[in-house]
């Protein structure tokens, strides 16, 4: 076979383009997300009565249904269920948004759950006010143990945008996809756009593999 | 975690509930209110009695998909973690080179990889199948590697220690001293990469496998009615998936049961 590099640097405008709507649709997805997930993490967080049992079912759902299945039910049922026009992009967009809301919930439930229970009754007996629980006692180590878990949700959102390829977003696999057909050099732009996956990725995958070291670490000394 | 939510009753707990209650009450309202009602009630799920055999067949390849995922994966991803522990370096770099690779590449840019690519470099043609069974396996092999590596790394190190210095031979340390207790703490990040194979199997659709996701788009497609097929194959990924989880509940009992003896 041949491995013909030379048509790549043509074509690099439009893997740039797909390239910069892969993360855009990453990041307004994360954002969206982000938002929901905070209500979806305090609907778990409050223990009991509708919200609670709402959020619990929201989370599980969305995490644990495949995300192609989720990418085309919003596609092709919400225009016809509400009537509205949408175009792919923005139910890519969607279908993220609940991915990302349900996942980061369960990691922020699950970095605030992991409180230390002495420190948390010391405060308390010692009468420190609520407010300055959350911000000094909870919320600070919370955070620092959700970086890893987080960076690492991080990295699978940017591997599912791909699927949004499948629905027509003209995101990175797409095009090169497109100029696939139109060049016939297939292998060298799928190879060039895992090339570029990989390397957004991995430097997220090695930090996430420091993190829990140091985490680790912390947790035996 | 009592006094965590002893700190969430005193800091509004009770305020945050009814709040959340409004706010929900308030989404459903808007939701229905701008629902397509024509469309809502002219759904017939009773349509698809007629299409329950090939949806079951579907079922079946997601069902064999995944096990092969994950038998294989744990299979060839317990060899892998095994060569990660060895003394010779180039083999320990290019284990670690393959598991990067596979973890760090969207599965559908490997899946049309191996599809494409993988036959004109061999010459040995592939159905859609075959592709997708070798994507996903060589997946779940970077993926269950690096669990059982942790599962490795958490046993003490006086296993270790304890097995060489009594002279244990290599195979009986591993299969009787090591992995044994690394394998019942694995339990539940196995079962949750068991489940996100059952999703990764749904992404073999762009290559019409014949699993579950590619029967639903073809009914979608002959029917002109995706609502109905998409959501009940969505509640079929999801009852699968609770399914496995509940499962892992009974075995981790009763392994946790067979410890305390």
């Amino acid at each position: 076979m041949t491995f013909d590099v030379n048509v790549l640097p043509t074509h690099f405008p439009e893997l740039i383009d797909g390239l910069l709507l892969t993360l855009r649709i990453c990041l307004l997805s994360m954002a969206f997300g982000a938002f929901g997930a905070l209500f979806l993490c305090l609907g778990k967080l409050s223990g009991r009565g509708s919200g609670y049992h709402v959020s619990v079912f929201v989370i599980d759902f969305f995490r644990t249904i495949p995300e192609v299945v989720l990418i085309f039910w919003i596609y092709s049922c919400l225009p016809l269920l509400f009537g509205a026009r949408l175009s792919a992009e923005v139910c890519g967009i969607m279908a993220l948004s609940l991915l990302v809301a349900a996942n980061v919930a369960e990691i922020m439930r699950a970095g605030v759950q992991s409180t230390d229970q002495g420190q948390l009754e010391a405060a308390m007996s010692l009468g420190v006010p609520a407010h300055t629980i959350w911000l000094r006692i909870v919320i600070p180590p919370a955070l620092q143990r959700m970086a890893p878990a987080f960076v690492n949700f991080m990295t699978e959102l940017i591997k599912a945008t791909s699927l949004l390829s499948t629905i027509g977003v003209a995101e990175m696999v797409y095009q090169a996809n497109v100029l696939g057909n139109r060049t016939f050099a297939y292998v060298e732009f799928l190879t060039l756009v895992a090339t570029i996956f990989f390397a957004i990725i991995f430097p997220l995958s090695l930090f996430v593999r420091h993190a829990e070291a140091r985490l680790a670490h912390q947790k035996s000394r | 975690m009592a006094a965590l939510d002893e700190l969430i009753e005193v800091s509004g707990g009770r305020t945050t509930r009814i709040c959340l209650t409004i706010a929900l009450v308030g989404v459903l309202a808007a939701g229905i209110w701008s629902l397509n009602w024509e469309t809502l009630l002219n759904l017939h799920f009773g349509d698809l009695w007629r299409f329950r055999v090939a949806v079951l067949k579907g079922l079946g390849m997601t069902l064999t998909l995944t096990s092969a995922a994950a038998a294989c994966g744990i299979l060839a991803g317990t060899l892998l973690a095994i060569v990660m522990q060895s003394p010779v370096r180039p083999l320990r770099w290019f284990v670690v080179g393959y598991i990067e690779l596979f973890r760090n590449t969207p599965i559908l840019v490997q899946l049309i990889w191996i599809h494409f690519a993988l036959p004109i470099l061999t010459g040995v043609p592939t159905t859609a199948f075959v592709s997708g069974v070798i994507a996903i396996v060589l997946q779940a092999s970077a993926y269950f590697s690096e669990i059982v590596r942790a599962g490795i790394q958490s046993v003490p190190p006086g296993y270790r220690e304890a097995s060489d210095a009594l002279g244990i031979p290599v195979h009986t340390r591993w299969m009787r001293v090591i992995l044994p207790p690394a394998f019942r703490t694995m339990i539940p990040p196995l079962v949750n990469m068991t489940i996100s194979f059952l999703k990764t199997s749904a992404i073999l659709t762009v290559l019409s496998v014949g699993e579950l996701m590619t029967v639903a788009t073809r009914i979608s497609n002959a029917t002109f009615r995706p609502i109905e097929i998409l959501t009940v194959v969505a509640a079929v990924y999801f009852f699968f998936g609770w399914l496995i989880s509940r499962l892992t509940g009974r075995i981790e009992a009763a392994t946790a049961r067979r410890e305390t003896r």
